[in-house]
């Protein structure tokens, strides 16, 4: 175990540096001069050089990239050209409102895609299975800002049950946070949910046809205690990568459906910056979410290799 | 049921499948409900797609005096928008361009995978290994995510999103071809193309590709879904194409504006127009892995 989980952090790690040249290259990328881009149209010299020096790119390029990598592992991204601020103080302000919805929405597609998948296994060919599929039919054909769209115009617009949009802390006040985190959780957590329900359905279904579970049947348990921990057990393996996996789409819709419910957080950041040409923002945003991303398929990894003994042996995924 | 069944009087059709996997797999995509329905839902809306300029009873932004907001009517079928333009016309042209932006998206990042993922499994070695590290260092970003960063370069606009797409669809085909061309290389008649001396691209491309074809043409339909979300997800965003042109995406997010004053088909219809076209790729790509699964052969 212990040369498999080096390997595949040492994997990881090389991932996230190469990612990084790519993520520092975007400013060098830009057509045209960047530190007159950065500095605005009716920059004079003197604004374009010192922006110049700031971003050092009168220095050798290995050496900027050694600047650049030092201070991001510190968190420093320097200073951001359109607001005036730290990049770090920006970042700051928008990680709470977006982990909050990530991690409300990641709860909403456990809490509903496990059982749902479940559900759908057991009750194969009857209305809990065909729900299940109705859900994930509705899913593929609604893309989640729509989504979001139409639970504004529904829940919000129509029936008057929950607020428009903004924001308020559930940490500053739990209820009216709450309140407010329902909407955009649905929205940001439906897909994941159906994709998840189907992959427990089938994992869950596979298991159920196996002679361990006949045996537990015949030997009198509870229907219950063989779906639960028999067939669950041994079906938890691909559940758990799949859901990992599903960090990636959980991030980037949590920022879509922040842009659709005016919530503040990373979607604005990110947007803004694009609009506005802040490439050090866009830069910062990039490196932190790329770096969550690729930690979270390490972690799939590790727990794939933890939970089934002939992974992390051959080093192989199925 | 009469479209489904066999066609027991139809040689010619029997001998080409029996010649061509890809004729096969063709065949019983669309003889499957599932994919019929697909493939002329899809069909119907890149028809629609095309000929919007015939179809539009109005232009793509043409406003038309004294129609703001109208819900729809016999005139006006989808209603009209806040600038008093046509629903249905916008909608028509917002197809055309949502559409040519994924197809162009995912036909151009696909052949680019396509080609990288088969010259790093025929090649091996060093070059295998360079190539298929630029590919993982592409999957470190989320779809979504490797679209904005190359927008970040480029700036917004139509063809920067085509091309975003593209560069986001490069990975994954890449990997996918890589795997077909590794499992396939094995095979005897690889053995026997190379002892009767194929160079290697006509090995790949004769031999090797028409069998790898349907798993790749099975992530097309289903990479075509992902670009046409991007591709609404990007332009909503306002990082796509810059009003008053037309897209889904653009659409809805104006849309999102007037739900307040209860411009609900302001919503609706391009949500539809979304609809059909995801659910139809999902009908086709499902369709598809039925078809070439050797498993429900014969």
């Amino acid at each position: 175990m212990g040369r498999y989980l080096i390997r595949r952090f040492l994997e990881g790690l090389l991932v996230v540096f190469l990612a990084s040249i790519a993520i520092f290259l975007i400013i060098r990328l830009i057509p045209g001069d960047p530190a007159q881009q950065l500095a605005g149209e009716d920059a004079t010299p003197e604004d374009v050089e010192r922006v110049r020096e700031q971003l050092g790119l009168n220095d050798p390029f290995l050496t900027q990239y050694w600047n650049w990598i030092s201070g991001a592992v510190q968190l420093d991204f320097g200073r951001s050209f359109t607001k005036r601020v730290e990049v770090r103080d920006l970042v700051a302000q928008s990680f709470p409102p977006t982990i909050e919805l990530a991690v409300a929405a990641y709860l909403f597609a456990l809490v509903v895609g496990v059982p749902l998948g479940i559900a759908a296994a057991v009750w194969a060919k009857k209305p809990p299975d065909y729900g299940a599929s109705i859900f994930n039919i509705l899913t593929l054909g609604i893309p989640n800002f729509v989504l979001g769209i139409i639970l504004l115009w529904v829940f919000a617009v129509e029936l008057d049950w929950f607020p428009v949009s903004g924001r308020v802390s559930v940490f500053d006040d739990p209820l009216q946070g709450l309140h407010r985190l329902v909407l955009p959780m649905v929205a940001a957590g439906a897909t994941i949910a159906a994709v998840l329900a189907r992959f427990v359905r089938t994992s869950v279904a596979e298991a159920l046809a196996q002679d361990y579970v006949r045996t537990a049947h015949a030997k009198g348990l509870r229907a219950s205690r063989v779906v639960l921990s028999h067939a669950l057990r041994n079906a938890l393996i691909p559940i758990v990568t799949v859901a990992a996996l599903q960090i990636g789409n959980l991030l980037a819709g949590a920022i879509v459906v922040e842009i659709v419910f005016t919530r503040p957080g990373f979607g604005n950041l990110i947007i803004d910056g694009i609009v506005g040409r802040d490439y050090l923002v866009i830069q910062a945003m990039l490196a932190i979410l790329v770096f969550l991303f690729v930690a979270a398929n390490t972690a799939a990894d590790i727990a794939y290799g933890y939970l089934d003994p002939r992974i992390r042996v051959s080093g192989l995924r199925s | 049921m009469s479209v489904f069944d066999p066609p027991v009087a139809r040689p010619w059709l029997r001998r080409m499948r029996d010649q061509s996997l890809t004729v096969d797999a063709f065949y019983r995509t669309v003889t499957n409900p599932q994919g019929f329905i697909g493939v002329v839902i899809f069909g119907g809306l890149v028809l629609l797609a095309i000929f919007a300029d015939l179809i539009a009873p109005y232009g793509e932004a043409e406003q038309i005096r004294g129609a703001r907001l109208l819900s729809p009517t016999s005139e006006y079928w989808f209603g009209t928008d806040d600038l008093n333009r046509d629903m249905f016309s916008r909608i028509l042209f917002g197809l055309r361009i949502s559409l040519y932006v994924s197809i162009a998206g995912v036909l151009g990042g696909g052949a680019v995978g396509t080609v990288i993922g088969f010259a790093a499994g025929y090649a091996g070695g060093w070059l295998e290994t360079i190539l298929m590290r630029l590919v993982d260092t592409l999957l470190a970003f989320p779809f979504l995510l490797l679209g904005i960063a190359v927008l970040a370069i480029l700036g917004t606009g139509t063809e920067q999103v085509a091309l975003a797409l593209g560069i986001a669809n490069v990975p994954v085909f890449a990997r996918i071809a890589r795997a077909q061309l590794l499992t396939e290389k094995e095979r005897d008649y690889v053995l026997a193309a190379r002892a009767i001396g194929a160079a290697p691209g006509r090995i790949i491309w004769r031999h090797i590709a028409t069998n790898a074809l349907p798993p790749l043409l099975v992530q097309a339909a289903l990479a075509m879904a992902f670009a046409v979300i991007a591709e609404a997800t990007l332009s909503f965003l306002g990082l796509g194409a810059s009003p008053p042109t037309p897209t889904l995406g653009i659409i809805l997010a104006d849309g999102r504006r007037w739900l307040f004053a209860g411009a609900w088909w302001f919503v609706l219809f391009p949500t539809l127009g979304l609809s059909l076209i995801l659910l139809s790729l999902n009908f086709v790509a499902d369709s598809v892995v039925e078809a070439i699964d050797p498993h429900r052969r014969h």
